[in-house]
């Protein structure tokens, strides 16, 4: 991939979440599943309260909707857990991102992204990298690592 | 069928280094340590020629080549030792144990080849 | 499989070798009328020397050459050893493995130490000897170079030559393979029939061969026979003919007559069967020493971590066999899901096994550090090392080199006194360093022991006020204190040394040791010494667990950690404050409920269960709504999001395919303990 293909638009899983399209960066997806039996992490926080099984590996779930603090309707038909990629404290590792919906794979034209405004946003700014523009719709640019690395050992050295 | 040699050499380096030139040249090797393990995989094994180091910790080479010489089976087996000095009073002692020839390390996969086709045939 | 690149192999074999031979050394320091150790250092060097050079690290060779040349004179009994022989060969063993790894490295620094060992094996003797390079001996002499028209040769082997391996056939092909030849039989020598034995060579050779071959090359046919054997020589002339040649026999220069040494290989040849005395006198261990012996089959590590792997597989593939049988209900799919579940576990065993390295392959390293550091401060020690055989999974190991290094130093630079202060304080001049790893339960415990002047828990404090570690006057007990050494940019040390002091190194050991999911302590006493221990479980990759429910969670507690289970007595609630503690033949014993813990949600099971674990010497039951049964468990790390959650060690996965996380023992032990201080004090507080 070329720079010049590169910044003119981001190849983009988008997701649902409550009302509003997420973009996830399609690259570091590794799949997408149907819902699967989560265990539950005591005292872990609801961010990454749980765990899931990925083909015989343990993989942190999280949940998006917490840091963007929305609606956490228990699962339903349309509800899919994304696995990905995450780069934290420079290390990568794989987790999967709870989806209230998957709808597809898009181009987001790079001259369509702005930057989130400082103010006057219903989420936190710190979260958002940016907001793109597909058809008519505003799409949710999310920090990932900044939601990860804020969250990474949310409990260190309690109880 | 491919001759068998018997390679003994407390170095794995060396060892391999044997065993891998003397596979690709079609022989089958067998490999031993020191001179004790190599009496047994002698008695163990058929083998057309052996390859000893002398100077090897438990059974050291000599002693080896005195004890398997004493084996009807060592009848018409080459035996070639290999020595890093080309130390003359430790080459007679080790003739008149009973080896065929001798090969100074440190030396090359060719120079082994050569050696070894010359006492065993190819 | 074959494609392992010969030089790597080299490498760790010299690694091994470079460790036998300091080990030798420095055991030579101790006892240097060894001869066995001498034997063992010279031939380390000879072996490293040989293969050095056959794999193209000349420089090491060379280096090791001039070395062994030094040490061979300790061996002939030349020169004695002495501090400052081991001084110079330690450095000179240092020296070849930087010339390992960089063939250039500082050559005159090479000249030094070697011009240093030379000195030192100089002792009696008068002058140093200036050895020969190496190389230059090993060259075949050259034989004169003449070329002629052809050779006539004619050659006798030795009677018993067929027996020792020459092969006249082998002769004749190769001279064959110099150009034509023309090879005539002569029989005259063969005996009657009735005299002839088989082994015997009684034929002799004579070969024209035609074309321009070099001397050497016909000399070098016979290289390995042409002692022992009538051989002669000669140029043809030109295309002529030629008559017969006069022989002229070349005498072998042996020790034996060929007659005498003929009968003498037919008598071996009869009692050959039965010589069994020369092999029972050479089965008497012959010089072998521990560190020769141990003599085991090299594999990558990868491919241990790899084979781990997938017995973790297998394992959580059986799990799920074993719930399927149960849930099918046919008695032969369960036979065969038990005899698959006892073979997986035997399997998981051995492969657990050939990951376990004992614990004294670490000592090596540390006897050198113990010793050099003693030198430069000075300060004489005795270094002890217990438990050497106790192993540990081999990740384990390599990750505890370092923290290790960093604690023995702290011991030696700050724990330890100076000579003259240990002597004014009545203790021996010389300190003591003890370094023990032992077995305990599901755990390794490993202790630095020095009998310096302890920890300065005021000075302690002072710097942790200072770096902010605590405020002021806070109430902090004496081991939470101690511990605070551990913490990042933590250093007591008035005086900073080259080697400790800085306030790095410490702070590694914390998180290693967490990293390791293990646990430091440590103890001092004033005056007295310091000991430092770390706990750490025993594998980081397959346990067996015992698998409980709390509320509608499930959990994986290692069954190694557990005592018993018992019932929770009715009576006994734990939301009743005070009374956290359950009876048992007569102890109490704290108890955690993890309903509670874990924050469930649902009923309470009525009759709750205690599985009763312990770490060293202290218990605690964790209070659960159900036992289910063992299970193997195949631990999987938990992810950087999940890593500060001290209770769990882990997590696993279940026959169904859901994942349970694995409770810390150690911590939740911790845990109670805390519980029983404070019942502790109160009980005080009450009689006060």
């Amino acid at each position: 991939m070329t720079q010049a293909q590169e910044t003119n638009a981001m190849h983009a899983l988008t997701i649902r979440l409550q009302d509003e399209m997420f973009a996830l960066e399609a690259t570091n997806v590794r799949e997408i599943l149907d819902p699967v039996p989560i265990t539950r992490v005591p005292n872990a926080g609801a961010f990454v309260g749980g765990l899931i099984n990925v083909r015989g590996n343990v993989v942190p779930l999280a949940d998006l909707r917490v840091s963007f603090g929305m609606d956490r309707p228990p699962a339903d038909t349309d509800t899919r857990i994304v696995v990905m990629e995450i780069e934290l404290d420079g290390e990568p590792m794989v987790a999967g991102i709870l989806a209230d919906k998957v709808y597809d794979v898009a181009d987001i034209e790079a001259a369509s992204i702005e930057e989130a405004p400082k103010v006057g946003m219903r989420w936190p700014a710190e979260y958002v990298r940016g907001i793109g523009r597909r058809d008519d719709d505003f799409v949710i640019i999310p920090d990932m690592q900044q939601i990860f690395g804020a969250r990474a050992n949310p409990a260190a050295n309690s109880n | 069928m491919s001759k068998t040699i018997l390679t003994v050499d407390d170095s794995a380096s060396v060892r391999q280094m044997v065993g891998m030139t003397l596979k690709q040249a079609g022989y089958s090797v067998v490999e031993a340590s020191d001179g004790r393990e190599a009496l047994e995989k002698a008695a163990a094994n058929h083998v057309d020629a052996v390859i000893t180091d002398l100077n090897m910790p438990g059974m050291d080479g000599l002693s080896f080549i005195r004890e398997y010489r004493t084996k009807p089976s060592s009848n018409g087996v080459p035996i070639v030792f290999l020595t890093t000095e080309s130390d003359d009073g430790l080459k007679a002692q080790a003739k008149a144990a009973g080896a065929t020839g001798w090969m100074i390390k440190p030396f090359k996969p060719d120079q082994l080849l050569a050696i070894v086709r010359k006492v065993a045939g190819a | 499989m074959s494609n392992i690149d010969p030089t790597e192999v080299f490498r760790q074999e010299a690694a091994d070798l470079i460790e036998t031979l300091e080990q030798a050394l420095l055991d030579l320091e101790t006892r240097p009328d060894d001869r066995e150790l001498v034997g063992l250092a010279f031939r380390a060097l000879h072996t490293l020397k040989g293969s050095g050079a056959m794999f193209g690290f000349t420089a090491v060779s060379e280096f090791i050459h001039e070395f062994e040349t030094a040490f061979d004179r300790v061996r002939k009994g030349e020169a004695a050893v002495d501090g400052r022989l081991i001084a110079a060969a330690l450095d000179a063993r240092d020296h070849v493995s930087r010339l390992i790894d960089d063939p250039d490295y500082d050559p005159e620094r090479g000249q030094a130490i070697l011009g240093a060992l030379k000195i030192a094996v100089s002792g009696e003797a008068k002058a140093s000897q200036v050895s020969e390079p190496l190389g230059t001996s090993s060259q075949p002499a050259p034989a004169t170079s003449e070329a002629a028209a052809g050779w006539r040769i004619r050659f006798k082997l030795a009677t018993d030559a067929l027996t020792l391996g020459s092969n006249p056939l082998l002769l004749l092909d190769e001279m064959r393979g110099l150009g034509p030849c023309e090879i005539v039989a002569d029989a005259s020598a063969v005996p009657p029939l009735e005299e002839i034995e088989p082994q015997h060579s009684y034929l002799a050779w004579d070969v024209t061969l035609k074309g321009p071959v070099e001397r050497e090359a016909v000399d070098d046919v016979f290289l390995f026979v042409r002692d022992d054997m009538e051989l002669t020589i000669e140029p043809l002339a030109g295309d002529d003919d030629v008559g017969p040649a006069p022989v002229a026999a070349v005498q072998a220069p042996l020790p034996a007559p060929p007659k005498a040494e003929t009968t003498s290989t037919a008598e071996q040849q009869e009692t050959g069967p039965v010589a069994a005395e020369p092999r029972a006198a050479a089965a008497q261990p012959a010089a072998t020493t521990k560190a020769e012996r141990n003599a085991t089959l090299r594999v990558p590590a990868e491919r241990l971590d790899e084979l781990m792997d997938r017995v973790g597989e297998l394992v959580i593939a059986q799990a799920r066999l074993s719930q399927l049988a149960e849930t099918i209900h046919d008695p032969s799919l369960v036979n065969v899901a038990e005899e698959i579940e006892r073979l997986t576990s035997s399997l998981r065993d051995t492969t657990m096994g050939t990951r376990m390295v004992p614990f004294g392959s670490l000592f090596g390293r540390f006897r050198r550090l113990v010793r050099d550091l003693s030198e430069d401060l000075g300060k004489p020690i005795d270094f002890v090392t217990e438990g050497e055989d106790t192993e540990l999974d081999k990740t384990v190991i390599e990750q505890l080199a370092d923290p290790l290094v960093h604690i023995i130093r702290n011991s030696i630079d700050h724990g330890l006194e100076r000579p003259d202060t240990r002597a004014e304080l009545g203790k021996n001049p010389a300190g003591t360093l003890r370094l023990s790893a032992k077995h305990r339960g599901a755990e390794v415990a490993i202790a630095i022991r020095d009998d310096g002047a302890g920890l300065n828990a005021e000075r302690i404090r002072r710097r942790a006020e200072e770096a902010g570690l605590i405020s002021a006057g806070q109430s902090v007990a004496d081991g939470e204190l101690y511990r605070m050494i551990f913490q990042p940019g933590f250093s007591t040390a008035t005086q900073v040394t080259a080697l400790s002091g800085r306030g790095v190194g410490m702070d590694v050991v914390k998180r290693t040791i967490d990293g390791l999911r293990g646990s430091i302590d440590i103890d001092t006493v004033s005056g007295q010494g310091t000991t430092v221990t770390l706990r750490l479980p025993l594998t980081l990759a397959i346990i067996d667990g015992l698998l409980v429910r709390v509320g509608a969670d499930r959990y994986t507690i290692p069954l190694a950690a557990v005592e018993e289970c018992v019932e929770l007595p009715e009576g006994i609630d734990a939301e009743a404050r005070g009374r956290s503690f359950i009876n048992l033949r007569g102890e109490l014993v704290p108890f955690l409920k993890l309903r509670s813990l874990f924050g469930a949600e649902n009923e309470p099971d009525r009759f709750q269960k205690v599985v009763v674990v312990s770490s060293e010497n202290t218990r605690v039951g964790l209070v659960v709504d159900q036992i289910i049964g063992n299970n193997q468990t195949v631990i999987k790390q938990l992810s950087s999001l999940h890593s500060g959650l001290k209770t769990f060690s882990g997590a696993t996965i279940l026959g169904d395919g859901t994942v349970a996380l694995i409770l810390d023992v150690m911590h939740l032990v911790g845990f109670g303990q805390k519980i029983e201080e404070r019942r502790r004090a109160e009980t005080l507080e009450k009689a006060a």
